[in-house]
C-alpha cells in the first residue's frame, strides 16, 4: 500500500515537471520488467531493447496516466504489448515456421547426472512455455512465475476473471500434453 | 499433472534460466530516446502532411487536368459535328439552289415552248398567201370574162395565175376557163 502511495506521489512530481521521478520509477520497476519480458519472450536472457522500449514508452506516456490502476499494472500492461510487438518482428525478420515442442522419444538416461537430467527437463519446460500461444503464455507467466493475483492479471491482459480462467485451463492442458513425458518419468 | 505441479515445475524452469542480463535504462537515455520519438512524430507527421498535401495537389492537378482535356475533347467533338452539319447543309442548299434553277429553266423552256408553239407556220401562211393571191386573180379574171366580156384581159389574167402559180389549185380552174373560152369561140 505504501509503495503505491509512493508510486502516486512520483506520478503527481512528474506532472508537475519533475522529471526525476521517473528515474525513481527506473529504479523501483526497472529489474521487475527485465524479469517479465524475460519470461514473457521466452527467457532469451537478453531483454535490454524490450526494457528500454517499455520505459520509453512508459515516459511518453506518463503524462496521460490518471492512476486508474497501479503503476505497476501499467508498467507490466506496456511490458506485454512490448514484448507481443517484439516477438512479432522477430516472427515477421525470421519467417520461420513455428517449430513443435521437441519431446525426445526415450526417456533420459537413468545413470546420467541428476544435474543434467534437472537442466533438460526444466529446459523442456521453457520450451512448452515457449511453445504456447501468446494468449495462453502470457497469463501463465503472470500468475505462476509473477505471482500476481487472479484480478491483476486479468486488468493486465485487459481481460475479465472467466475468460482468464478458461485461457488458464487450455494452457494447463497444453502444459500437460507437452509434459506428457516428464510426467511418465516424475511418475 | 496437478495445478501445483505445473506452478512448480515453472517456478524451477524459471528459476533454473538465471535471471536475465543486467539492464542499464537510465532517465537520461530515456529522454534522449523521447526526444528522438518526438522529433521522429513530428518530422513524420510534417513528412506525412507534406506528403499527403503533395498527394491531394497532384490529385487535384491530375483531376482538372482530365477535365479541361475532356472539355477540349468536348469541344473539337462540337466543333467536328458543327463543321460536318455546315458541309452538310452547304450540299442541301447546294442541291435547293440546284433544283430551283432546273425548275427555272424548265419553266423558261415551257414558256418559249408554248410562244413558239403560238407562232404560225411560216410555209403555210405562204401557201395561203399564194392561194389568196392566185383566188384573187381567178376572181378578177372572172369578172372581166362574165360581167365585162372583157375576153382578152380575161385570158391574159388566167394565163398570169398559170404561169406565177402553176402548180396551184387556182391555175387548174384558170386552164379550165381557157379551155371553156376556148371552146366557146370554136
Amino acid at each position: 500500500m505504501a509503495e503505491s502511495v509512493d508510486d502516486e506521489r512520483l506520478v503527481e512530481k512528474f506532472h508537475r515537471g519533475d522529471e526525476s521521478a521517473f528515474d525513481r520509477i527506473i529504479e523501483r520497476y526497472s529489474a521487475e520488467i527485465a524479469v517479465l519480458a524475460n519470461r514473457l519472450l521466452g527467457w532469451p536472457g537478453d531483454v535490454e531493447d524490450v526494457t528500454q522500449d517499455t520505459f520509453l514508452a512508459a515516459f511518453l506516456g506518463l503524462k496521460k496516466f490518471r492512476c486508474e490502476c497501479s503503476l505497476r499494472t501499467w508498467l507490466f500492461t506496456i511490458t506485454i504489448n512490448k514484448c507481443r510487438s517484439y516477438r512479432y518482428k522477430r516472427m515477421l525478420r525470421l519467417r520461420r515456421p513455428s517449430q513443435p515442442v521437441e519431446v525426445p522419444s526415450s526417456a533420459p538416461h537413468r545413470a546420467a547426472d541428476r544435474t543434467s537430467i534437472d537442466s533438460e527437463t526444466f529446459d523442456q519446460v521453457r520450451r512448452a512455455v515457449r511453445a504456447l500461444p501468446a494468449r495462453y503464455r502470457e497469463p501463465v507467466v503472470l500468475m505462476y512465475l509473477q505471482a500476481l493475483p487472479t484480478d491483476q492479471v486479468a486488468q493486465v491482459l485487459g481481460i475479465n476473471k472467466n475468460t482468464l480462467q478458461v485461457r488458464l485451463n487450455r494452457a494447463r492442458k497444453r502444459l500437460k500434453h507437452d509434459l506428457a513425458q516428464l510426467m511418465e518419468n516424475d511418475l | 499433472m496437478t495445478e501445483d505441479r505445473i506452478e512448480n515445475l515453472l517456478g524451477q524452469a524459471d528459476r533454473t534460466a538465471g535471471p536475465p542480463a543486467p539492464v542499464s535504462v537510465n532517465l537520461s537515455a530515456v529522454r534522449r530516446r523521447a526526444g528522438r520519438s518526438r522529433a521522429v512524430r513530428t518530422v513524420g507527421s510534417g513528412a506525412i502532411a507534406a506528403a499527403l498535401l503533395i498527394t491531394l495537389g497532384i490529385w487535384a492537378h491530375r483531376s482538372t487536368i482530365p477535365q479541361a482535356a475532356q472539355e477540349q475533347q468536348k469541344i473539337a467533338s462540337l466543333e467536328d459535328q458543327v463543321r460536318q452539319l455546315q458541309v452538310t447543309t452547304d450540299a442541301a442548299l447546294k442541291l435547293i439552289h440546284e433544283v430551283i434553277e432546273d425548275e427555272r429553266k424548265q419553266r423558261r423552256l415551257d414558256e418559249l415552248q408554248a410562244q413558239l408553239a403560238g407562232i404560225p407556220d411560216p410555209r403555210e401562211e405562204i401557201q395561203k398567201q399564194i392561194d389568196k393571191t392566185a383566188f384573187t386573180l381567178v376572181y378578177q379574171a372572172d369578172r372581166l370574162y362574165y360581167e365585162l366580156n372583157r375576153t382578152d384581159s380575161a385570158v391574159e389574167a388566167y394565163n398570169h395565175v398559170i404561169m406565177f402559180f402553176p402548180k396551184n389549185r387556182w391555175a387548174d380552174v384558170a386552164r379550165e376557163r381557157l379551155d371553156d373560152i376556148e371552146n366557146a369561140k370554136l
